[in-house]
Order: C-alpha cells, then structure tokens, then sequence
C-alpha cells in the first residue's frame, strides 16, 4: 500500500520540477539541452568533490563543525563552477550572436537569457533531487516507512522529500539571480546567490539536533520562498527596463 | 537499533548536500552508507529460532497462510488481553501459563498473529519442561502410566497452535522489547512497529496434513539420522563361531524442546553420552580386555526423543541380519545398561546413582550388584548407586524400553541421576543447557560404568582388583566434551571434534533432524550429521586395536575389518582396525521404495508399531522473522494527495507566470 506513499515522496520532490519542464523547458529544444548540460555539470563537480573527501570521510566524531567545514567547502566549490558555466553559456551566447548576425537573424532576447539560466538553474535542482532524494526513496516504496531518533514526528523520506524540493527552488532561481548579476555587473545579485546557498545548507545542521527537523524543513521552505520571490522581483524589473527602452527608442 | 540512529538523520542532511560522502552515526561505529543499509535499519532482521511444526501419521491441520504482520504488543501480565491481532512479545517464565491459557481461550487465540519469546529474565525460573509428564508414555512396556516421571512437564510441546513461535536471542530481545515499548507510548495512532513472520511452522502443501500424504507428495522427510554402534575389542569375523555373549550400553545423542534449532539436552540426554564416551576411553587403556568372558558393545540411539527411533531400528535391523550390525546378532544380547541422565547426581556433596532395573530377573540383579561393587572399588571417591524405588511403575522413559519391548524379559537397567522422578527440572527445554549438568557427576557415572562393566564383562571369573582399580576416567576429557557437545564456545569447533571431523556449525544442536541418506548402503552413509559423526570417529579410535597399521587413508580402507578414522580431517584419517558401524535410525514404519517413502500398516508383531507417530518435518525455506515500522494507510494517502496538490499547485504558477510574461512582453 505504500507505493501511493512512495509516489507522494517523489512528486513533492520532484513534481515541481516537472512542472517547470513540462510547462516551460521542454517547449524549446536548446533549452533542454540547457537543462541536460547543466545536469551534467553539477555531477561532475559532485564527483570531484566527493573525491577530494573521499579520504576525510567518514567522519567518526560526533561534532557538528566537520560538516560546517564540508558544507562550506561544497558550497564554495559549486558556486565557482556555477563562475565556468556561466564563462561557459557566454561564449555560447557570443557564437551564437555571431552566427546570428552573419545570417542576419535577431540576436538572443532579454526573454530567451531567462529561460536559458532558468534551464540551467533547474538541470542543477534536478540532479540533486535525483541524486540526494529520488534515490533514497526507493525502499519507501515498500511495506516500511522509517523514522530517525532524533526526528520522531517527521517519516525520514518526507523530510528528504521537503529538503529535496527546498533545494531545488534555491537552484533553479538562484542560476536566474546569478546569470543576471554576472551579465548586469550587479554586485548585490552575485553576493545573494552564494549567500542563499550558503544558509540553506547550513540550515539543514538544524536537522542534527534532536526534534530539529520540524523547524529546519519549514525554514528551508521558506528560504526557497525567499530566493522566488527575489528573482521574480529582478525578473518583472528587467523586463520593464527593457520595455521602458524599447518604448522610449 | 538505537545506536544506528542518528546515522539516518545524517543521511538526510546529506540529502541535502552529498550522500556520496557515508554519514556517520555519531558515537558509534554503524554507518549508513547506501540505499541498501537504509533497508538494512528500516527491515530489521531478527535473530530468533523457530518453532517447527512436525506432522504424524495421524494429522496435523495446515492453515496455509504464507506471512503474518502484526504489530508488537508486550504480555507482561497473565490476565492481559489483546485488543487486536498481535505478535506477543512473551518472557520465557511466562511461557507455559500462556499457552496452557491460549488453549484454553479461544477469543485471545484469534488475536494472536505470533507469538516471540524473550531469552533473558530466565535466571530466576526455576522449572520449565514444555514435554508431558510422562514422556513417549505409548512406549511404556508397563500398563501404569499415570506416573509422573516429569512432574515439571506441561506438554505445551505437543499441542498444535496456528501462528508462529520464535524463541529469540539476548540481542534481538533487547531491540524488540524496545520497539514494543515505543508502541506502547506512541499515542498518535498512525505508526506501529510490527513483526513479519515468513512461513511460518510448516510449508506443507495444500492437502498433505499427516505424514503419509507428505510423504507420498514429497513435500516432507522422516525425522531420523544415524546411530552409532561399536565393540570393544573389535568383533573379528574369523571368531564368529565362538561368540561370546554381549553387554550392551546404550546411550541416546538427541534431544527436543519447543525450539527446533535450541535443544542442547544437557542433562537428558547428553550428560550420559559423554558418561559414555568417557567410559569406553577409560577401558580402551586396559590391555587384557579381550580375555573378558563377555562383548562389550556400545550403541549410540539417535532420534530417541522422537519415538525411540534409534534403538527400535536397530533392533529391527538386527533381527533382518542388515549389513549394519554385521556381527552381532540379537540372541547374543545378554544385558542391556543404558545411561541416562547423569548430569545431576550430585545432592549431599556426593553423586548418587540410580539403578532402574527392569524387572527382578537374577541377571538385572547381578547388574544392580556389579554397580554397587563398582561404587565401592571406587572408595574414596565416594560414588553411590542405589536400586530405584520399588514403587516405581517400571523403568524411567529411555531407550531399554524399546528392548523390553522387543523381549520384556530381557536383562536391562538404567542408570539415572534420579529415583521416580526427573531431577532434571527443565526436561526437553531450552534451559537444559551446560549450567544444568555438573561435570563431575558425569566423570562419576562414567568412573562407575567402566568398572561395573569390567565386572560384568569378567562374568564368572574372579576380578582383577589389580585392574579394576587401574580404570579412571579422564575428567578433562569430560569437561573438553562438555565444551564441545553442549556450548557455542568452541563447540564443535574445539580440539577433539576438530581431529576426526570437519564440522559444518560450531554452535551444537542436539535436534534429530531429518533423514537425508538413502536407506541402502548405511555402512558408509553419505549424510551423517556431526554429532554422529562425531561419536562414529571417537568410538572407532578408542576401541581400535593397537594392531591396526596407521596407512593414512581419506576415505575407505582395503583391509578388512579396517575403517578410516578422520578422513575428512585435513592431511587424511588413518586406517584403524576397529568395529565401529552406523545404523540409519528412522521410523519402522516407512519403508523407501521407487524413490519415495511409504507408510506401512501397523505391524501386529510389533507392539510399539502403533504407538509410531511417524514423525516427518516439512520442506521449509528459511524462517524469518523481521520487524520494521508501518504507516496508516490514511497517512500514505495523504502523502500522495500532498505531492499531488504540490505538482498541481507550481504547474498552475507556471502556466499563470508564463502567460504574465510574455503578456508583459507583448505590450510593447
């Protein structure tokens, strides 16, 4: 009876990603291919990461601290690579502009950027929810569900569920935030994104103190709120901006 | 498994950022490393032992139903009830009362899914038997059988419940006693922790509910095994002319209990095993031991606990001159002595013996006689044997009944730790284990088998008090035994057992088991457990002759007369003169013919035939027992209705903020 359990873990993890493609990414081809390239970016930094490690690990104390240094470390490493994808999308976008231009078709618009770093954005969100959650569940297909000591009110896999979904809105709209900042030279968007990054992952510490999993999802929750809230805002700004040039040239 | 559980949390965190990397639990060392160790916490496996449903030939009832969950509930108290269907978690010295009430309660009957029994708390239980109170009493050759040998017993052993029985061990009583506590306090209702029975008692097929069906269909096998037969000195064919009469000395090698895999029988009847083993090491020193008027013959029963099994098919055997007990014949058995429980002999500070002769022949009372004069050659060591009460309806239940029954005037007695009733308090439990028996009562009643048997063996002749006097038994060699045959720790893996076998489990088990060989060709069966092979290898060094040339062999040896001792042991056994045989012990009443097993009719000549039961034990795969948490299924409804609403909820947000953009886009 708990497939009906096991599919509910796996659609709040993951049903709004799919919503994002089925509603916007899988309309464009060159967005899906976004989407995959990204996905594969954020594993390959995943696995030089779990290599580095590999030889500090497992950690034997019981101290919080040595996950505050793995957690930095990851988030620092991550954000750099998010720096190459970003070098990596621009010199795209430059080929592309060229390419453009020399069969004298429009360059990419405001729009198009968008939904680029938004494809990005969710590939990442993706490969962690898959990585971290969709393979965790499996077992919660079967007969038994599973509770930590430390988390007697919360099933272990609803509350890798809640953390996969928070996760997954801070990246998706996070890449929007950064791609943005990166392009408008916009310090105040390229600190935010790190920033964000940086206390979501170190909000899920909570999690280690007893009973701590029923505030640490909701907060995560609300800082995946946060970071949607601040890209739609950035977002309706540009696109006025851009009206307002438009309509003014 | 508390320890393990912050592991999982740690899981989740990582979730969050690398799983890759193996959280730890802190303070101890489980980990959690892969999806795999996640299932391994959520299905906590349970190291238990099951209680195994047997058939006989008069039927059993099968319920048929493959897996049971229910969740754990603690039966502290004799008058709890149940309000659902449970799996009980049950304290050993509660065990009787509750399943005396369980038959007696129909309405608590249906609530029970299964029951688990705990291991600890037995310290302070001071009797438990779950046989009856006279045990195999169809046996009896005697018509008083109201007797109570067993006054402890209960006979919850043989009554037959529908759900499952699991003895557990320390480890696992611990974790489920902790799970059915959280049950307890758990008050939200929508998380239980509950027990998984795999199938349960039996496997038989649908329609197979006693022996014979099973039998015909091939869904069961017979309980049996090997018995173990030797002389001292070897029986050479060339003297079959001028045989001389032989004393036998019985003992039997299996036990039961109410858990298949947990019947040591320390005391009854293992203690007089090793009495036995140590008895035939003490006068395989003695040189002039073939001058003896009389053969000594020593036989080793299997399956006894079970219908005599042993000793009833080798009397049969004997009387169709089977290759088994070539040399030997029936009219030759001049007296019979078996040792039973000997472990327990010690009450005033020193061992006494009881003598249960059968019947008052001259001969059973020269036995009686032999012993005493035994007991006082050992003088200081202060060894007693007395003549068991004349109350007494007849001899204890033990192996010499299956002879009287054959012939009710034969010669026989045994030797017990007891008078008219078992001093073994936990008769065919799990707690007849090494803290029941006293090493040193069983040194004794070896130390007085081997000098009455020099006696008797001299029959007529004046005894060697010379010799006499040189027969000790080797008391280390009793306790190495006790190490070997009845704990874990070295078990069967200790030193002796280790040079003549290899043995396949270091932990004994004393359960008969099933009849695996091939009836045909026994004098080299292909299947022997290790206890029989065990005592076959022990038997055939000690009572070889110094004769034999020690060419190292592995398996058979091409002198006659020579069999190979520790032919599986590494480097190769070494051919020994000596006449040590198996005989197949199973039921009389199966015949194996065209590949499969038949029940015969009850044998009008036989009057044990119709107490057979024709015990079989069912196919069965593993039994498992696994305990795990569920959830209400109005929970995982509403996990599923949640995550839909989620998916539903964003694609709506995504179809409302698309159309808003690209309507921003628009308006210019």
């Amino acid at each position: 009876m708990t497939v009906a359990a096991g599919l509910g873990y796996a659609l709040v993890a993951l049903g709004p990603a799919f919503s994002l493609f089925a509603g916007v990414v899988a309309r464009k081809p060159f967005l899906v291919l976004t989407l995959l390239t990204s996905t594969l970016f954020w594993l390959i930094s995943l696995i030089i990461l779990s290599g580095i490690w590999r030889v500090f690990l497992p950690i034997r104390s019981g101290a919080w601290w040595p996950y505050a240094i793995l957690i930095l470390t990851s988030v620092a490493f991550q954000e750099g690579i998010r720096l190459v994808f970003w070098r990596l999308y621009k010199k795209t976008e430059e080929m592309l502009d060229s390419f453009a231009d020399r069969i004298s078709k429009p360059r990419l618009c405001l729009t198009d950027k968008m939904l680029i770093s938004l494809a990005g954005g969710l590939g990442h969100g993706v490969a962690h929810a898959v990585f971290f959650c969709l393979s965790l569940l499996t077992p919660a297909f079967g007969r038994a569900t599973f509770y930590v000591e430390k988390c007697s009110r919360m099933p272990f896999f609803l509350v890798s569920a809640i953390i996969s979904l928070g996760f997954l809105v801070i990246h998706t709209f996070s890449m929007i935030i950064a791609f943005n900042g990166y392009d408008e030279r916009k310090r105040s968007d390229q600190v935010f994104v790190p920033v964000v990054h940086l206390i979501a992952s170190v909000m899920t510490l909570i999690n280690l103190a007893p009973g701590g999993c029923v505030i640490g999802t909701p907060l995560l929750c609300v800082v995946g709120a946060v970071t949607l809230q601040y890209c739609w805002q950035m977002v309706w700004r540009r696109l006025s901006e851009q009206q307002h040039r438009q309509f003014s040239s | 498994m508390g320890g393990g559980s912050t592991a999982p949390l740690l899981a989740a965190f990582a979730c969050v950022f690398l799983a890759v990397f193996p959280p730890v639990a802190s303070g101890d060392a489980a980990t959690l490393e892969s999806v795999p160790d996640l299932v391994k916490a959520m299905y906590i496996n349970v190291e238990s032992f099951p209680c195994v449903r047997l058939l006989n030939h008069s039927g059993q009832v099968d319920p048929g139903h493959d897996k049971v969950i229910a969740p754990i509930v603690r039966f502290g108290n004799r008058n709890d009830q149940l309000v659902q269907l449970s799996a009980v978690l049950l304290p050993l010295n509660q065990m009787t009362d509750f399943f005396l009430r369980v038959s007696n309660d129909p309405e608590l009957y249906r609530k029970i899914a299964g029951v688990l029994v705990e291991a600890n708390g037995v310290d302070n239980m001071l009797e438990f038997s779950p046989d009856r109170k006279f045990p195999q009493q169809a046996f009896a050759p005697y018509s008083n059988l109201s007797h109570h040998w067993n006054p402890t017993g209960s006979g919850i052993m043989w009554n037959k419940y529908d759900f499952p029985v699991f003895l557990l061990s320390e480890e696992s009583t611990q974790t489920l006693q902790n799970l059915a506590d959280k049950n307890e306090k758990s008050a939200n209702g929508y998380l239980a922790n509950v027990a998984e029975f795999d199938l349960v008692m039996q496997t038989t097929k649908a329609g197979t509910h006693d022996s014979e069906s099973c039998l015909r269909e091939q869904s069961c096998l017979p309980l049996g095994g090997q018995s173990v037969w030797t002389s001292l000195p070897p029986i050479s064919n060339s003297s079959t002319k001028h045989q001389k009469p032989i004393i036998m000395v019985t003992a039997s090698q299996d036990s039961a209990s109410f858990f298949r895999d947990r019947s040591l029988g320390a005391d009854s009847p293992i203690s007089g095993l090793i009495a036995l083993l140590t008895a035939v090491d003490a006068l395989s020193h003695l040189h002039d031991i073939s001058n003896l008027k009389k053969q000594l013959v020593f036989a080793v029963f299997n399956g006894e606990a079970w219908g005599y099994l042993g000793s009833r098919k080798f009397l049969q055997e004997l009387d169709q001159g089977a290759d088994s007990v070539n040399g030997i014949s029936s009219l030759l058995i001049d007296q019979v002595l078996e040792i039973g429980s000997v472990g327990k002999a010690i009450s005033q500070g020193y061992p006494l013996f009881y003598a249960h002769a059968a019947g008052n022949s001259s001969i059973s009372m020269k036995m009686v006689d032999a012993l005493q004069s035994a007991s006082e050659s050992l003088g200081s060591d202060n060894v007693k044997v007395k003549p068991a009460a004349s109350s007494n309806p007849g001899v204890p239940p033990s192996s010499l009944m299956s002879f009287l029954g054959k012939n009710s005037s034969t010669p026989g007695l045994v030797l017990e730790d007891f008078d008219s009733q078992f001093s073994n308090r936990f008769y065919h439990s799990t707690l007849d284990g090494p803290a029941n028996v006293n090493s040193s009562s069983i040194a004794a009643a070896a130390a007085l088998i081997a000098r009455s048997l020099y006696i008797l063996a001299s029959a007529d002749l004046p005894i060697d008090l010379i010799t006499l006097n040189t027969i000790k038994v080797n008391v280390s060699l009793v306790e190495e035994l006790i190490g070997c045959l009845l704990k874990c720790d070295p078990g069967l893996s200790c030193g002796i057992v280790k040079s003549f076998i290899s043995p396949s489990n270091s932990c004994p088990s004393h359960y008969v088991g099933v009849f695996q060989d091939l009836p045909a060709g026994t004098q080299f069966p292909s299947y022997a457990d290790d206890i029989s092979q065990f005592i076959w290898n022990f038997l055939a060094d000690r009572t070889s002759s110094l004769a034999g040339n020690s060419s190292s062999c592995t398996g058979q040896c091409h002198d006659e007369g020579e069999i190979c001792v520790g032919a599986e042991v590494e480097g190769g056994g070494r051919c020994v003169v000596s006449t040590t045989r198996y005989v197949p012990a199973y039921s009389t009443r199966l015949k194996f013919e065209d590949n499969v097993w038949h029940v015969l009719p009850v044998n009008s000549s036989d009057p044990f035939s119709a107490a057979d039961p024709v015990w079989t034990e069912s196919f069965w795969n593993t039994i498992g027992l696994r305990v795990y948490a569920v959830q209400a299924t109005s929970y995982d409804w509403l996990v599923l209705l949640i995550g839909i609403i989620i998916t539903a909820a964003s694609y709506f947000a995504v179809i409302v903020g698309r159309s808003y953009i690209s309507k921003i886009i628009k308006r210019d």
